[in-house]
């Protein structure tokens, strides 16, 4: 579902000693079928802006839709109900949120918030169990007698539970290690494909925005910076060091390479296209 | 080169009952002024051993003696002196109401007069580049930030030894180099014994050594860029697989025929040149 | 983001707020045990001209008191009304069944109502000039006798100040889990009362066992700093009491003479 955001800004505490404007202006439009990240310093107002996606935040001035609604400072928090389950939320380290007696039943949780009766909900609860690969055995356990990596796949099928089409990823691997981290990436990729599942994705790592999303999101200060195709964002290294913002480790590597007076085609973003480049180049010699 | 740590027939369980016990039987030794990283997937043993050797856990066999000292009950607080440790999550450990507080929170605990505190609590927030921060309160500082403290802490106690037990993996990238940079100053500048318990392959490639954990037990005990021409492997032993090994794979996949030695980015660099200039 | 006033604490640079606050701890508790010394219009005048001086030297608008005042206006008004409906004596203006509206009545609720304003006025100028980690540090200053009798002085006020130090974490927490549980359907402070009830559960349970995963962290990294209890422990935060702090005392001292005189007045 496309989201598009109309001049929207978002104020905390406004009309007191301690406001802070965290987002000026915004105008953005998030294609559906995407996967989107965003990137940002800290303090360019990431969250802000995500809390407005499911709701949790209306805008101070300025509008955004969502999936057809309308959301507006004047929009009453009662009309937002169903947007939370629309728009999924992981949050950073989703395994705070757990709560309840058993695996399956916090699963169920959020199903049953929306309406859910007791059985469907965890009839769910079970199918997204599978869908994240928890064993069987962990189902009537105790959520607290898990490992941290388990418990963050039961909070995300608790997420995905609720049957959303978009879903925000809040740095999602924070804190996993590198087996976990690429376990997760690849089951939002597969998520996405197989699914069809729009996602937003909040991240520090540039490897991730270059390997998986077709479009990336740029904020600084509360403000766009830019938009566009990783490619695009990626092209200049001076602008990326100039905005804080790291690089993917292929395209930081292709800067060395040039450096040394190595010249490649075009600027890659991955292993594999710079592994292809080299390749091409070698060939001119034949294999050793 | 002396021993600072000597780990012999360490076994240590959580349950009575676990078949499979955290740390199986552990022999190791560290010189001091070395920098040792100790990695291994997520239950692999790593947090259990750095917290053996700090006697916060008693183990179930083996000794361990640091700086000669043989750890018991009674020796415990006094090996604590020449041990410093930083942990994962860096609110958890922040225990004053400010940054200065907090760095002095080890000498209150040993009774250093005041005067002294204040001399050492300058010192060390210098050395870890907070002293702006003196006055701040933990929750307006950033995970870097109160790492930096936590590492400020350590070093005003003055021990031999540092024991970062993961202290980079809560961290945004940004708050990760910024200590790991710290690490790299106080081994080789300061000459501490660093044990960098790590899944980084930033940290780990500074080391001397990389010790790997799996199952409690110790599987590999080597330099850095010997173990990293396991490659792809590096990711079930809980690392990441460096980027010129990544490279390699992906050459390799093209028909390329690379060494299998393991090659730094800079070698790396090098070697593609050498290649190409052939053409 | 929280920029959180606890315990309504703000920051100044007046006289009051640089006094040693075992000063003001004591002399809070002292100025109310002698509050009940007062018994004449006289003596409650001169209650009132002290607490307005320092109100005044504490350089903070009276709106804060008054605000204080306000909160607890309906236990004051309950109290005050009690007074003057329940007390008997001197012209009788009214009366109804047990209900009497005396002259003595009247007087009676009057004073009442200054005592409820002293106080309220006093402790508010407590927590508004002292932060609560001194206050923290001024109680355990104070308590230190008590370690006599056993009772261990220095881990309570350890305990203090790193649950004050641990508030605005705690707080950010339970923001985010909040809007975790919100983002899950969870909707607090709506509905029925039964639903509001059911809708902490989400919030405690994770709370609380964050509160306690934190717990065990935080002890297993102070015994790695060395914390074996309260005994030989030195003091990195210092309070220091200076002249105008002994001013202070004489001060209470001699309105606490004149109060005593002018009760027989």
């Amino acid at each position: 579902m496309a989201i598009t955001f109309k001049e929207l800004s978002y104020t905390y505490q406004a009309n007191t000693p301690f406001e802070y404007q965290a987002l000026t202006d915004i105008n953005l439009t998030i294609p559906d079928n995407s996967y989107t990240a965003i990137i940002g310093h800290t303090g360019s107002g990431k969250s802000t802006l995500l809390q407005h996606l499911n709701g949790l935040l209306r805008p101070t001035s300025g509008s955004l839709e969502v999936n057809g609604q309308l959301i507006t400072p004047q929009t009453k928090p009662k009309q937002l109900g169903d947007l939370r389950k629309e728009v999924g939320f992981v949050f950073q380290f989703p395994e705070a949120q757990l709560f309840e007696e058993t695996v399956l039943k916090d699963i169920a949780f959020g199903p049953k918030n929306f309406g859910k009766s007791e059985a469907e909900a965890l009839e769910i609860a079970k199918q997204k169990a599978k869908l994240v690969k928890l064993p069987e055995e962990l189902w009537e356990k105790s959520p607290f007698e898990l490992s941290g990596g388990q418990m963050r796949r039961v909070a995300i099928a608790g997420i995905l539970a609720m049957a959303p089409k978009t879903l925000i990823l809040d740095e999602p691997t924070a804190g996993l290690d590198p087996k976990g981290r690429l376990e997760m990436m690849e089951m939002f990729y597969k998520l996405h494909q197989a699914e069809g599942l729009d996602i937003i994705l909040v991240t520090h790592n540039m490897n991730d925005v270059a390997n998986y999303a077709d479009n990336v999101v740029v904020l600084e200060g509360g403000q766009l910076l830019k938009t566009g195709k990783p490619a695009e964002i990626f092209a200049s290294p001076e602008w990326l060091l100039a905005h804080h913002l790291g690089l993917p480790k292929t395209t930081a590597f292709a800067q060395e390479l040039k450096q040394r007076g190595i010249k490649l085609p075009s600027l890659p973003l991955k292993e594999a296209d710079l592994a292809k480049q080299l390749a091409t180049m070698i060939g001119g010699i034949g294999n050793e | 080169m002396t021993a600072i740590i000597e780990v012999k027939n360490l076994t240590y369980r959580y349950d009575e009952q676990d078949k499979v016990p955290a740390l199986n039987n552990i022999n190791l030794t560290i010189e001091a002024g070395q920098w040792v990283a100790i990695i291994g997937h997520n239950g692999s043993g790593k947090s259990t051993l750095a917290k053996a050797l700090d006697g916060l856990i008693e183990p179930e066999a083996g000794s361990i003696k640091v700086a000669g000292i043989e750890l018991t009950s009674q020796t415990v607080w006094e090996v604590r002196n020449h041990i410093g440790m930083v942990f994962q999550n860096p609110d958890n450990q922040f225990v004053g109401a400010d940054v200065e507080g907090d760095v002095a929170f080890g000498m209150e605990n040993r009774g250093i007069a005041r005067p002294e505190m204040v001399k050492r609590v300058k010192a060390a927030l210098k050395a870890v580049n907070m002293s702006a921060y003196a006055k701040h309160e933990p929750v307006r500082l950033s995970g870097g930030q109160k790492q930096r403290v936590a590492i400020a802490g350590v070093l005003a106690l003055r021990p031999d030894i540092i024991i970062f037990d993961e202290s980079t993996s809560m961290l945004d990238p940004e708050g990760r180099q910024d200590i790991i940079k710290l690490m790299k100053r106080l081994n080789e500048k300061e000459g501490f014994t660093v044990i960098s318990i790590t899944h980084d392959i930033d940290e780990a490639s500074l080391a001397q050594r990389v010790i790997v954990l799996d199952d409690g037990e110790i599987i590999a005990d080597q330099k850095p860029a010997a173990l990293f021409t396991k490659g792809q492997e590096l990711i079930d032993i809980g690392l990441d697989v460096p980027y010129p090994e990544r490279l390699k794979h992906e050459l390799a996949k093209q028909g390329i025929t690379v060494p299998k030695k393991y090659l730094s980015e800079e070698e790396m660099v090098e070697w593609l040149w050498q290649l190409l200039s052939k053409n | 983001m929280n920029k959180f006033l606890l315990g309504r604490y703000i920051n100044g640079d007046s006289l009051v707020h640089q006094m040693d606050a075992r000063a003001k701890l004591a002399l809070s508790i002292y100025f109310i045990a002698i509050i009940f010394l007062a018994n004449n219009w006289v003596t409650y005048g001169l209650l009132l001209v002290l607490v307005l001086a320092c109100v005044a030297l504490s350089k903070i608008r009276l709106g804060f008191f008054l605000r204080g005042v306000s909160a607890m206006i309906w236990l004051i008004i309950f109290t005050v009304l009690l007074q003057v409906f329940f007390t008997t004596g001197g012209h009788v203006y009214w009366h109804w069944g047990i209900l009497n509206l005396t002259q003595y009545g009247l007087v009676r609720g009057a004073y009442v109502f200054c005592r409820f304003v002293l106080i309220i006025f006093m402790s508010t100028l407590l927590t508004l000039t002292t932060s609560p980690l001194e206050i923290s540090d001024g109680l355990e200053s104070l308590m230190n006798p008590l370690k006599y009798l056993k009772v261990p002085v220095y881990e309570i006020a350890l305990m203090l100040s790193i649950a004050l130090r641990f508030v605005p974490t705690l707080l950010d927490e339970t923001q985010k889990i909040m809007n975790a549980q919100r983002s899950r359907g969870v909707n607090f402070g709506e509905g029925k009362l039964m639903d509001q009830i059911k809708a902490v559960i989400p919030l405690l349970i994770p709370l609380f066992v964050s509160a306690i995963n934190r717990a065990e962290d935080l002890a297993t990294a102070m015994e790695a700093r060395g914390y074996r209890g309260g005994e030989g422990r030195t003091k990195y935060r210092q309070q220091s009491w200076h002249l105008k702090d002994t001013n202070a005392l004489i001060v209470f001292g001699l309105v606490t003479i004149a109060l005593l005189y002018l009760r027989t007045w």
